[in-house]
């Protein structure tokens, strides 16, 4: 998030992004562990780099040529020093033998289906953004002032049973316990704790005439941290189909998890929405965080 | 139009200076969610100008390869615990 609302939010490295470089967003914690094609491409860039140890976390910026030859590593995400080495490293490509070389278009020989989570087939894809509406101090500090606007985004996933449930009118207890427990969350200032069944202490969303209302009320044994929402929002259906399913969840939220620090104190106001994906969004076609690793257990099907 | 400004700004600092209004507002972001206010909230949290959606991000190492073998270009692999475009 504090990434795509800096580094990816400067004109010139926007430019750059789209012109001179080909751009590629990966949840690294896969590809290294992938036994395939691509995974191998990915190990034999970083492994150049600081981070080669594969056990752990590679993540950060790689320019690397097609052969995967890296010609940078950084993980500093201050937007002025990303900008001046990739038009540094951008002049050095341009000026090598790469630049004009050619080179082969990598097929993939091997995919490992552990790492290429798909939605359910009939089912839905739905953007959910969250944002604070409230509370929090005022602050002089550019980074604190992107996490305290920053507005989260994930992907809520359907089955087919349950998109065939809405058509019908009714919201099953499953996308229910599934919107609760992974999507009513503070994911604004970082990857958020989701909620156990404990902590789920209710969930009530219906569907009366087209309208979605429901409550929802969230919270960690100790009252460490909890989430007291409304819901509100519209649904249309079409020749079997779900054509307009747009919601939101707002109330207080309290706390705060290991990396989401720095919250509002006490309660704040919190709003979570929810629509459908129409694959417009290259985001899009991101699994849901919850279903990292999970996919089963997330969906439940 | 210069005095029509200033009525303008007059009339928007005393809305802003107004205790009663700003308590009014203040209410509505942190009272009950309403089904006018489920519009506007959801109108807002689907910005349509973020920049960094406007960037052809990849979301496969495999097909930027393939692209930077073809374009002649050198492939910016953002690489993150979680993935960039969602998580957080």
């Amino acid at each position: 998030m504090l990434d795509r609302e800096s580094t990816f939010a400067q004109p010139e490295i926007v430019k750059l992004l789209k012109t001179s470089f080909v751009p590629v967003a990966i949840d690294q914690a896969y590809q290294r562990r992938q036994q395939d094609t691509e995974g191998d491409f990915y190990r034999k860039i970083a492994g150049q780099g600081p981070r080669s140890n594969f056990n752990g976390t590679t993540q950060g910026f790689y320019i690397a040529t097609a052969s995967g030859k890296l010609l940078l590593y950084n993980n500093n995400r201050d937007p002025e020093k990303v900008l001046r080495l990739m038009q540094q490293k951008l002049a050095e490509f341009k000026a090598s033998g790469e630049a004009g070389a050619d080179t082969a278009g990598i097929k993939a020989s091997k995919v490992d289906e552990r790492y290429q989570p798909k939605p359910p087939v009939g089912g839905l894809v739905v953007r959910v953004r969250a944002k604070v509406l409230d509370g929090y101090e005022p602050t002089l500090d550019p980074w604190q002032r992107i996490f305290q606007t920053s507005m989260s985004r994930d992907n809520l996933w359907l089955s087919k049973a349950e998109h065939d449930a809405l058509v019908g009118g009714t919201i099953p207890q499953s996308l229910q316990q599934r919107i609760a427990m992974y999507h009513l969350v503070d994911n604004t200032r970082g990857e958020p704790p989701m909620w156990n069944e404990k902590e789920l202490r209710k969930i009530d969303m219906k569907i009366t005439d087209g309208k979605i209302s429901g409550v929802a009320h969230l919270q960690a044994a100790k009252s460490e941290r909890g989430f007291e929402a409304n819901i509100v929002g519209e649904i249309e259906t079409k020749d079997g189909k779900v054509t307009r399913l747009d919601f939101v969840a707002k109330g207080d939220f309290w706390g705060e998890g290991q990396f989401t620090k720095n919250a509002p104190k006490g309660r704040f106001p919190l709003a979570v929405s929810f629509t459908i994906a129409d694959g417009t969004d290259v985001a899009d076609q991101i699994p849901p965080q919850a279903s990292r690793g999970w996919v089963r257990g997330y969906i439940q099907e | 139009m210069l005095r029509l400004r200033a009525w303008i700004s007059v009339g928007v600092l005393m809305i802003c200076a107004n205790p009663l209004l700003a308590d009014e507002a203040d209410a509505k972001r942190n009272g009950p969610l309403t089904h006018a206010e489920f519009l506007e909230l959801h109108k807002e949290l689907q910005p349509a100008d973020e920049p960094w959606r406007t960037i052809p991000w990849k979301i496969a190492l495999l097909d930027a390869q393939r692209s930077a073998a073809e374009l002649k270009q050198p492939i910016f692999i953002w690489a993150m615990d979680g993935h960039p475009l969602g998580c957080t």
